[in-house]
């Protein structure tokens, strides 16, 4: 029998890296999340952005910068593009068919990659990342720095995200904005900078994502577009309008997409993706809300 | 874009006596990555073009001057049968040499072999290019095949391993399984030393916790039998796990470039084979072909940088270039496409400047494995140590 | 009214002599380049009916591409009970397969506005590849499955390269007729006041779910076709073949060319053939350009382009370039996209 047995110390490493991987998903689904709350659709451009930051973040540490010095500049480069995607091509039209907005990423998708391949070349490359792959041991089972960093770094986002929306007045705006466009200009919120202000926050969270995917998955132009379709599982999980459900979603499916490939044969590494496919689809059959969405009328 | 499309129709070349073969030009067309993840790979090509620029320097082959067009095909087989419907009908080469990947020479096979296209030194080590020359005479490989390969880590391991228990990694491909069945074969009577193995499938997002699982059974060998950036996701695996295992790793994932990116504590002391000259590689630093290669790419080359030349892919492309110049040579003034296949297949090429020293490059009409010596190589101090004799395949 | 059905028809009759007197115009492997355009073509009018018409969007066509071209290369390469069928007589049934597969997605689409029938196409698209993966021993796996080469049958005198050309381009011009009449027909009138107001169609009777099922079914039939017919040409079908971007390009192409404008998605399907083909030629052309120097090893520049193009269409011209023109020559009161 050549496939291994079970072991606990395995099953520990599994799950460690299920969370890791679901930490991914979880920022990227959060970005998704936040332009479907300011946009009302989606960003397929995502996973696409994030490489792009990535790569900008390569070129600097390329140029002798150390990781944690380049790792703010990049993250305002993002937070300035984000901006300035969502002013230049989105917001001519925010007000047409979802359909159009969402070809417009596209669009943008598709643009973004080929920059990507004509500046930077194709091919994966090594990216040095913060954290070493010397391992520690957590509770008899050894388990290493980056997978730990990987999440710490994901939590204080989200710390960080969630201060901001709940105790700060641009973070009331923001959100007043995305639930109420009408009721939120009557009292003086400014919506059409508060959506270009939740593409910004959208660009960061992608770029966190991407710095740090990069050094396990090695960074390439096509880096995130699986990853991407695992955040879109993800998000439609937790429901698309949840920030809570994003990361709730991302780690159950990081984990679940794990094990799954690990303990059930017929599904394997090969399934994996037409998993996560089966997982929108029974969600949105089953509970189009997601775990945490708010029920919505549906729109016809 | 319809009207450009059918501007671009060539002033309706009429068909010569051999196509791609006029008094002053010979031209070669190619298939290979230049775009994706498999686009270092691309660097083969443009060896080749650098090689094939330095010889039309010196005055091109019985006066004719080599005409080398590569297309990108992204590693993508429906890609690469578009490129060279395109390349034989359109540009009407001479032959094919050198497309890289084995789904996307399969692809071609059959086209090319109807057409009497030749299809020469294909970059890839599966066994069929070399075995099926019944069907497919117009085709012939180069690299040693990859169950050779997996092979050699057998005996090896039967050798030199006292108790081993294997763990295997392996691409779910024809490629993945050639360099596994291989193993097996190498390993004989001994292959209940494998105890486990797993496959990664190439859409993966990461192989860890394949790894992950792999290090559960307890082996102290670890094969990587993985493409590109699969190969570093697992030395990284293995580097974040604490384990400790001999770990082989299979030729084309093994360039120098890519082994200075994983972790050293998991790299040190790895195992693969080696026929090139790899010009990262200490043991070459003074050698005269490494030399050669440094200057042809610098003066022949397009947009070369210093790691280029540090680079084996260019000169894996430059020693199958100068094979094939050797095979054009041979061909004769009379350049027919049956002739290069004549030539290919009755090969004896000493001294070849960019693979190791006592390596004879040798074809018979029912032997076509051009390279079927090989040395081992140990990773350490961040480069490779070939050690140990050239040892001989005899694939099958 | 009469004017404009007698204009049309007069248009369908001129792209008949076109088609047929092309390839002696052109070179033999021009006509198999056209060819590979008519495909694209079949592809993305299946798309406009389920768009136009409908008003739902598909990122998943690439996949029903693929459907259709592995059951051609299964029922000519496998064969059923040993019996290899003609690549020929496979099409129809690619059309079929890709068709039911297209049923099986309809259904539960029922229950998706756009926005989720766009993620779960485009999750068809990215997670397809992985089924002839996992039934590698039936489908190939990625070694893909070799065809027959592409031959005349029938003893015909054309080359292969006319052949295929006659062949797609003929297919097309009958599809091309089959989506005219569908569209002026009940069930073209019905998608179009579903896709005005589906409150509306549903209070006047009309029963959304079958015809929204109808034109998922009957444009994944179209795509099917399409990939079929490219599997032959190719002889070759692998898990590559029809890639995710090939999904974005054909919905990229379809809101350039504007759905309701058949011109434009022959120039749509254009465009994609450039893409995917000869995207190396944009790369050299725009070097003769003043100041422009690209790195030819470095590919990419037609996809920046493809997608700016793309973007500052949709500001600009919502219609497409199709419909923009259609605008001009002619009053035709049609929106792109419903507002879903």
């Amino acid at each position: 029998m050549l496939v291994a047995a079970f072991t606990w110390t395995e099953f520990a490493q599994q799950v460690a890296a299920g969370i890791r991987q679901g930490a991914v998903f979880a920022g990227l689904a959060l970005a998704l999340v936040i332009i479907y709350r300011s946009t009302r659709a989606i960003n397929f451009a995502q996973g696409e952005m994030a490489t792009f930051t990535t790569f900008i973040c390569w070129s600097l540490m390329n140029n002798g910068l150390s990781f944690w010095a380049a790792f703010p500049i990049v993250l305002a480069i993002a937070f300035v593009g984000g901006i300035a995607i969502e002013r230049t091509i989105i917001r001519p039209v925010e007000n047409g068919p979802v359909i159009t907005i969402v070809i417009v990423t596209l669009g943008l998708a598709l643009l973004l990659n080929g920059l990507m391949s004509v500046i930077w070349g194709g091919g994966s490359r090594p990216f040095q990342g913060p954290f070493s792959t010397r391992t520690i041991d957590v509770g008899g089972v050894p388990i290493s720095v980056q997978d730990i960093g990987i999440v710490v770094v994901s939590i204080i986002l989200v710390v960080l995200l969630a201060l901001f929306f709940r105790f700060t007045k641009l973070g009331l705006a923001l959100r007043a904005a995305a639930l109420n466009r009408d009721s939120s200009e009557l009292v003086g919120v400014r919506v059409g900078w508060m959506l270009a202000l939740g593409w910004g926050l959208a660009a960061v969270l992608g770029a966190v994502a991407g710095m740090m995917v990069a050094p396990i998955l090695f960074l390439d132009p096509n880096m995130m577009q699986v990853i991407l379709l695992y955040a879109f599982a993800a998000a439609v999980l937790g429901g698309l309008d949840s920030p809570i459900g994003a990361v709730v979603g991302g780690l159950l499916l990081g984990v679940g997409i794990t094990l799954v490939g690990r303990y059930v044969g017929f599904v394997g590494d090969t399934l994996k993706l037409p998993f996560a496919l089966l997982v929108i689809l029974i969600v949105l059959v089953v509970k189009p809300n997601g775990l945490f969405g708010r029920v919505a009328v549906r729109r016809v | 874009m319809l009207a450009a499309a059918v501007m671009t129709t060539a002033a309706g070349a009429r068909p010569l006596a051999t196509p791609g073969v006029t008094s002053t030009q010979i031209t070669i067309g190619s298939s290979v990555p230049l775009s994706g993840e498999a686009a270092i790979a691309g660097n083969v090509a443009r060896g080749i073009d650098a090689y094939f620029n330095y010889v039309n320097a010196k005055g091109g082959i019985f006066g004719r001057k080599l005409k080398f067009v590569y297309l990108d095909d992204g590693y993508d087989p429906g890609r690469a049968v578009n490129n060279t419907i395109r390349l034989v009908q359109q540009e009407q080469v001479f032959a094919m040499f050198s497309s890289l990947g084995t789904s996307n020479n399969l692809a071609v096979r059959k086209l090319l072999n109807d057409a009497k296209v030749p299809q020469l030194f294909v970059s890839s080590g599966a066994t069929t290019f070399g075995r099926d020359y019944k069907q497919y005479p117009w085709t012939i490989g180069y690299i040693p095949p990859y169950s050779e390969e997996g092979a050699i880590y057998g005996q090896y391991i039967v050798k030199r391993i006292k108790k081993p228990r294997i763990a295997v990694l392996y691409q779910n491909d024809d490629y993945g399984r050639d360099l596994y069945g291989g193993l097996r074969r190498g390993l004989g009577k001994k292959a209940s030393a494998i105890v486990s193995k797993v496959a990664y499938d190439p859409s993966s997002a990461d192989v860890q916790p394949q790894v992950t699982q792999l290090k559960a059974s307890k082996a102290n060998v670890f094969m990587i039998f993985a493409f590109g950036k699969f190969s570093l996701q697992a030395f990284n695996a293995v580097s974040k796990l604490g384990w400790k295992p001999q770990i082989f790793v299979n030729d084309v994932s093994a360039a120098s470039a890519l082994m200075t990116a994983v972790p050293q504590n998991a790299a040190n002391g790895s195992i693969s084979i080696v026929f090139g000259k790899d010009p990262a590689a200490p043991a070459w630093r003074r050698d005269k072909g490494v030399r050669l290669f440094q200057s042809i790419l610098k003066q022949y080359g397009s947009n070369i940088g210093p790691r280029d030349l540090q680079d084996g892919y260019y000169t894996a492309g430059m020693a199958t270039a100068y094979t094939m110049v050797d095979v054009l040579k041979k061909a004769g003034r009379n350049l027919t496409r049956d002739g290069v296949m004549r030539a290919a297949t009755h090969l004896t090429e000493k001294g070849n400047p960019f693979v190791l020293p006592g390596i004879v490059i040798h074809t018979t009409p029912t032997s076509r494995f051009p390279l079927t010596q090989v040395k081992l190589q140990r990773w350490s101090a961040r480069a490779w140590h070939p050690f140990g004799k050239l040892l001989s395949l005899r694939p099958r | 009214m009469r004017l404009k059905l007698s204009f049309e028809v007069l248009g369908l009759i001129a792209l008949a002599v076109l088609i047929a007197i092309v390839p002696r115009f052109v070179s033999s492997f021009t006509a198999y380049e056209l060819a590979t355009v008519g495909m694209y073509f079949i592809a993305l009018l299946g798309l406009s009916i389920l768009t136009g018409y409908s008003g739902q969007i598909s990122l998943g066509h690439g996949a029903f591409m693929a459907v259709g071209g592995y059951t051609t290369a299964v029922l000519t390469v496998n064969g059923v009970y040993g019996h290899h069928m003609r690549d020929v007589w496979t099409i129809p049934i690619a059309g079929v397969v890709a068709g039911l597969a297209g049923l099986l997605v309809g259904i539960p689409a029922l229950r998706l506005s756009g926005l989720y029938l766009a993620l779960v196409t485009f999750g068809i698209a990215v997670s397809f590849r992985q089924i002839p993966l996992k039934f590698d021993k039936f489908l190939g796996g990625t070694s893909g499955k070799i065809l027959g080469l592409l031959q005349t049958p029938f003893g015909l005198s054309a080359s292969p390269n006319d052949w295929i050309y006659y062949l797609t381009w003929g297919i097309a011009f009958v599809l091309l007729v089959a989506a005219w009449l569908f569209v002026r027909g009940k069930p073209g009138r019905t998608l179009k006041a579903i896709r005005d107001s589906e409150i509306a169609a549903t209070s006047s009777g009309i029963s959304l779910a079958r015809y929204k099922t109808l034109a998922f079914a009957l444009s994944a039939f179209y795509a099917g076709v399409a990939g079929s017919l490219y599997a032959i040409a190719r002889a070759y079908m692998n898990p590559d073949i029809f890639p995710v971007v090939l999904s974005v390009y054909l919905v990229a192409a379809l809101a350039l060319g504007g759905v309701d404008s058949f011109l434009g998605l022959i120039l749509g399907a254009a465009a994609i053939y450039v893409l995917q083909n000869r995207a190396d030629d944009v790369t050299s052309w725009l070097n003769h350009l003043p100041h422009v120097n690209l790195n030819a090893q470095r590919p990419g520049m037609p996809d920046v382009i493809f997608g700016a193009v793309l973007i500052v269409v949709l500001i600009l011209l919502p219609t497409g370039i199709g419909g923009a023109l259609r605008r001009l020559f002619g009053p035709l009161t049609s929106r792109l996209y419903s507002k879903s």
